[in-house]
């Protein structure tokens, strides 16, 4: 039921994914959302986040189980390859469409 | 977090931050050239040997680009495998390009064998059409707005060398000054994009110490 005062569905608040639901790790999972999968490079270039933030959110989004890290080498050099989940993609969609369930009850 | 988060935007960033690096205005700058170049040397060579001897010239230049981007350009972006949308799109752009490039063809030899029959500014309004069409394509299916602009650079320059050569004398039908000006520009214009991103992109060098 809608808040007649805020037009909010208070029933709706407890669903919203905490893990998702952080500026920086939805910063994240935005890039890895549309695409196949990236190097640690490249989603540093991409958010603009330091090494260890970016460190810090990508652990927290494994354990999650929403992304999946792949360490591997190209030539001598450590690579790391990130990419969404299955999971990890029907988390964002349910997310996404929480969101917008909420707030579209919002007056302009 | 500055910016808005739009799935569709944040799609068409990736896509353009891996090929954003001015590389390929450099390309595109380096065949514009071999129209303004190839003419000056048909006199001596014919138009057959004029437009081979590039081949080498561009061989040299695309292999210099392949190697700046694996090891300068791919140390600094990182690596990206992109999403099915853009695989798509991508595939669409390969197959269309190949209809533009042997509509182009046909329409060259059409022109060719009724090349007496044609005045010189019909031809270069064609040559321009070809090249405005191709490059606008390109544009619209890399989500890239500056090919635009190069497709209307490029799309002008024969016309605008006919014009010069009927109203002012300049040799070879002006494509030595229009063609050799235009490439100037996307040159200098990559050349600028490639600096900027070589400033604004730190190589990661410490992502091996971190083992990332």
């Amino acid at each position: 039921m809608t808040d007649p005062q805020s037009g909010l569905d208070p029933h709706l608040l407890p669903d919203i994914d905490q893990v998702i639901h952080t500026p920086t790790r939805l910063m994240v999972l935005v890039y890895l959302y549309v695409v196949e999968s990236v190097d640690y490079v490249f989603l540093r270039r991409m958010t603009g986040l330091t090494w260890g933030s970016l460190a810090t959110h990508i652990n927290k989004l494994e354990e999650a189980g929403y992304i999946a890290v792949d360490k591997g080498y190209r030539g001598k050099k450590p690579h790391t390859i990130i990419r969404m989940t299955e999971q990890g993609r029907n988390a964002f969609k349910e997310y996404k469409d929480t969101m917008q369930e909420l707030l579209s009850g919002l007056p302009d | 977090m500055s910016e808005r988060l739009d799935l569709k935007n944040a799609e068409r960033k990736v896509f353009r931050a891996t090929f954003d690096d001015g590389l390929w205005d450099i390309i595109i700058a380096g065949l514009a050239m071999e129209f303004a170049v190839a003419p000056l040397l048909s006199p001596a060579l014919g138009d057959f040997w004029s437009s081979v001897i590039f081949v080498p010239f561009l061989g040299l230049l695309f292999l210099a680009i392949w190697l700046t981007r694996k090891y300068v350009v791919k140390a600094r972006t990182g690596v990206v495998k992109f999403g099915k949308q853009r695989i798509k799109r991508l595939k669409k752009f390969t197959l269309v390009m190949v209809v533009i490039n042997v509509l182009a063809l046909i329409l060259g030899i059409i022109v060719a064998f009724y090349f007496h029959a044609l005045s010189g500014q019909m031809i270069a309004i064609i040559f321009g059409l070809i090249l405005l069409t191709g490059f606008s394509l390109a544009a619209y299916f890399l989500d890239y707005p500056r090919l635009y602009v190069y497709g209307f650079l490029l799309g002008i320059a024969p016309y605008l060398g006919e014009w010069l050569y009927s109203n002012h004398g300049a040799s070879h039908h002006g494509f030595p000054i229009t063609f050799g000006f235009i490439s100037g520009v996307i040159f200098l214009a990559g050349l600028i994009t490639f600096m900027r991103f070589l400033r604004n992109s730190s190589i990661a060098a410490d992502t091996a110490a971190k083992g990332l």
